[in-house]
C-alpha cells in the first residue's frame, strides 16, 4: 500500500530542510492547523494522521501492529523513507513525542532535531514515579470513550474521508477533526496512556526541545520535568499557555519556540 | 402574564432553566453559572466561578475534554452533544450532555464559551445497558463461531479418518471376490451388498469432507481439463450405482459432441449424488433416466425420476445442507448430496435446476463448456 495515502501525507512549503508534524490522541493534523503554516516559508512541512485517525486508510488499521506504539513508530519511519528525509525536524505533540523518539532510534538519520509538545513518558503512576492517572482512572476513560461517539457512524465514514470539498457532506463533517471509529479510539487511548517509554528517554541523542505548558492534566510539570531530565542534553520551555494544546490555543508562542530552537 | 417585568424573566429564565448554563472566561477559567446547575452540583456560584472546568469532572472527563472537546471548540467554535460526568458536592457522578459554543469579538479573539448542561443520567444509563449488551453479544457470537468452527474442524477429521477403515473393507471384500473361495449364492450375496455398502458410504465420506473444508474457507476446489472425455467417467458413475442397486433400471443417454472444461471426477461427484437421490426419492418400479448432451456452448447433464412430486415447500430448501425430505426410505443420507452437486456446479459457473411434477421430477445442470 501506498504509505502517504495510508498516512494521508501532506507537504508544502518551500524550504529545503524538512518539518515533521504529528498529532497526538483525540484528533488529526488539523491540530497543527495555525502553527504548521508559519513554518512554509523557511521549511518543507510534512503533515499526516496517525493510521485510524482523520484522513488515512482505516483499512490498514491493524490491532495488533496498533497495539503499540512501535506500530505508530514503524509508519513514521517509513514515511521519512518514502519522502527521503533526513536530518529533518521532528515536532511530535502528546503520545506523538514518544512515537517520534521510538522512530528516531529506529532509524537515527530520519530527524536531526526533536521538538516535544506535552511529551510524556507514562501517563500511569508507578511507585515513586507520579504519571499524574491511575490504572483505575484510564480504566474508566476507556469506558467512557464509548459514552461520546461523535456522530460516528460506520456507514458514513467512508464518504467524509477525502471529501471535504462536497458542500452536502458539510453537516457530517462536524466533528470530524477528531472523529474516530469508536474502536480504534478506544485502542489508541489504551496504547496511548498505558505506554511506558522511560527507558528510552536516556537513548536518545539527537537535540531535543520540551515544550511544558502550564496546568496542563495530562502531561503535567513534573511529567515534562521527568522527560527533560531523562533525555541526555535536552532543554524545556514552560509555556504560558494553558492546558495540553497549546497548538491550538496558543499557536504563536508555539510557532516562536520552536522557531528560537531551530 | 408575568408578575415578573421582561428582564426579570429573562434573569429567571436563565438561573432556574431546566438546564444548567455554565461559561468559561477567556481564561479558561468558569465565569458565570446558573442556579440549577449550582443546584445539581452542590457547589455554589463562588465554589465554581474561578475554578477550571475540568476540576469539577472526573478524570476521564477531563482527558476528554482536553483531547477532544477543547480542540473542537477551537477548530470549529462549537461541539454539540458530547456527554460528560460532574462529581458533585456530595461525591456522586452527574452525567450531562452538553452543547458548547464559543462566543468571539469580531477580532477573532474569543470573549467566553458557553455550555449548556442537560441531566442525562437515564439516558447514559439506557445507553451504557445497550453498549454492554452488545459487548455481551459480541462476546457470545465470538463463542458460538469458535464452537462452529471446531465442529467443522470435527467433522472434517472424522470424515478423513472414516476413509482408512472403509478402504480396509473394501480391500478385504475384493480379495474374498478374487479368491474364488466364496460359491455360494448367499455368500455372493453379502459380497455385493458390502461392495454396495462400500461405494454408497465412500460417497456420504466425500460430502461430509467437501462440506466441512466449504465450511472451513477452502471452498469446491476444480482441476479442470478439457481434454479427456468426461462421458466414460458418467458411465462409470452409472455403472457402480447399478452395482450398487443391482434391483433397480437407470438409462443412459449421453451425447457429449464437444470437449466440457470441467473437473470431470467432480462433474462425476455431481452426477452421482443426483442420481443417489433419485435412486432413494423416486418411484421404485420405474427406471431413473439420465442425460448428457453438449449444445450452444452449454453442458446439460439431466436426471429424471418417477413417483410422488416434490413438495412445493421444501423446493426451496433442496440445496440447503442436512436437509432431507419425508422419511421414505432407511436408505437417508446425511442431506448433504444436493448440496454438494450445487456447490460442484456452482464452482463450474453453472447452476443445478429443479422442475417436479406427478409425472417426472428432473434436476438438469447446465454449465458453459468453456471456464471464463
Amino acid at each position: 500500500m501506498d504509505v502517504l495515502t495510508r498516512n494521508n501525507v501532506r507537504e508544502s512549503g518551500r524550504g529545503l530542510r524538512a518539518i515533521v508534524f504529528a498529532h497526538g490522541f483525540g484528533c488529526d493534523q488539523n491540530m497543527w492547523r495555525f502553527v504548521a503554516p508559519e513554518f512554509e516559508s523557511d521549511f518543507k512541512v510534512i503533515l499526516f494522521d496517525h493510521v485510524g485517525a482523520g484522513g488515512s486508510d482505516l483499512s490498514a488499521y491493524d490491532k495488533t501492529k496498533y497495539s503499540t506504539l512501535d506500530g505508530y513508530a514503524d509508519d513514521l519511519v517509513e514515511i521519512g523513507s518514502e519522502l527521503g528525509l533526513k536530518d529533518a525536524v521532528f515536532v511530535g505533540h502528546s503520545v506523538s513525542s514518544m512515537i517520534g523518539i521510538l522512530a528516531s532510534l529506529k532509524a537515527p538519520e530520519l530527524f536531526g532535531r526533536l521538538v516535544l509538545v506535552g511529551p510524556s513518558a507514562r501517563y500511569i503512576d508507578d511507585g515513586d514515579y507520579i504519571g499524574g492517572f491511575s490504572a483505575k482512572q484510564i480504566a474508566e476513560l476507556l469506558e467512557f470513550l464509548e459514552d461520546n461517539h461523535m456522530g460516528w457512524s460506520a456507514a458514513m465514514a467512508p464518504s467524509i474521508m477525502g471529501n471535504p470539498e462536497r458542500p452536502e457532506l458539510a453537516e457530517e463533517l462536524t466533528n470530524s477533526f477528531c472523529r474516530t471509529d469508536p474502536e480504534i479510539a478506544k485502542a489508541f487511548a489504551r496504547v496511548t496512556f498505558t505506554s511506558d517509554n522511560r527507558g528510552d528517554l536516556s537513548k536518545v541523542t539527537i537535540p531535543t526541545l520540551i515544550l511544558q505548558c502550564s496546568e496542563d492534566i495530562i502531561a503535567s510539570e513534573e511529567v515534562g520535568k521527568f522527560v527533560h531530565n531523562s533525555i541526555p542534553g535536552s532543554e524545556i520551555v514552560f509555556l504560558k499557555a494553558t492546558g495540553h494544546c497549546p497548538n491550538l490555543s496558543a499557536p504563536a508562542e508555539v510557532v516562536s519556540a520552536i522557531k528560537a530552537y531551530v | 402574564m408575568s408578575e415578573l417585568g421582561p428582564i426579570d424573566e429573562y434573569q429567571d429564565l436563565f438561573e432556574n432553566a431546566p438546564c444548567g448554563y455554565l461559561t468559561i472566561g477567556p481564561d479558561g477559567r468558569i465565569s458565570k453559572v446558573n442556579a440549577t446547575l449550582e443546584a445539581w452540583t452542590g457547589f455554589s456560584a463562588d465554589k465554581l466561578i474561578g475554578q477550571r472546568l475540568h476540576q469539577f469532572l472526573n478524570m476521564a472527563g477531563r482527558i476528554y475534554f482536553e483531547t477532544h472537546i477543547a480542540p473542537l471548540l477551537r477548530m470549529q467554535g462549537f461541539f454539540n452533544e458530547f456527554a460528560l460526568d460532574f462529581e458533585t458536592a456530595a461525591g456522586q457522578r452527574l452525567p450531562v450532555i452538553a452543547n458548547a459554543a464559543e462566543r468571539r469579538n469580531s477580532d477573532g479573539t474569543v470573549l467566553f464559551t458557553a455550555l449548556v448542561l442537560i441531566k442525562a443520567t437515564d439516558r447514559r444509563r439506557y445507553e451504557r445497558e445497550l453498549i454492554n449488551s452488545r459487548s455481551e453479544l459480541r462476546k457470545g457470537l465470538a463463542i458460538e463461531r469458535e464452537t462452529a468452527e471446531l465442529r467443522e474442524q470435527f467433522i472434517a477429521v472424522l470424515g478423513h479418518d472414516l476413509r482408512n477403515p472403509l478402504a480396509a473393507i473394501s480391500a478385504g471384500a475384493r480379495i474374498l471376490q478374487r479368491s474364488g473361495t466364496l460359491q455360494d449364492d448367499k455368500e455372493l450375496r453379502v459380497l455385493d451388498m458390502m461392495n454396495t455398502t462400500v461405494t454408497r458410504m465412500s460417497g456420504l465420506i466425500d460430502n461430509i469432507l467437501d462440506f466441512a473444508r466449504g465450511r472451513l474457507g477452502d471452498g469446491i476446489t476444480l482441476s479442470r481439463d478439457a481434454n479427456r472425455p468426461l462421458q466414460p467417467v458418467l458411465e462409470q458413475v452409472v455403472d457402480e450405482l447399478r452395482t450398487a442397486s443391482p434391483d433397480r433400471s437407470i438409462e443412459t443417454s449421453f451425447a457429449i459432441m464437444e470437449p466440457v472444461n470441467c473437473d470431470r471426477s467432480r462433474v462425476g461427484q455431481l452426477a452421482s449424488n443426483l442420481i443417489g437421490n433419485a435412486l432413494t426419492h423416486g418411484a421404485a418400479y420405474q427406471a431413473v433416466r439420465v442425460g448428457a448432451k453438449t449444445e450452444d456452448g452449454v453442458f446439460e447433464l439431466w436426471v429424471a425420476n418417477a413417483g410422488e412430486p416434490i413438495p412445493a415447500i421444501a423446493m426451496g430448501k433442496l440445496f440447503e445442507p442436512f436437509f432431507r425430505g419425508d422419511i421414505r426410505s432407511s436408505r437417508q443420507g446425511l442431506g448433504l448430496g444436493l448440496h454438494i452437486a450445487s456447490q460442484i456446479a456452482q464452482a463450474h459457473g453453472g447452476r443445478i435446476d429443479v422442475t417436479s411434477t406427478p409425472d417426472e421430477t428432473r434436476f438438469v445442470f447446465r454449465m458453459p463448456l468453456q471456464s471464463n
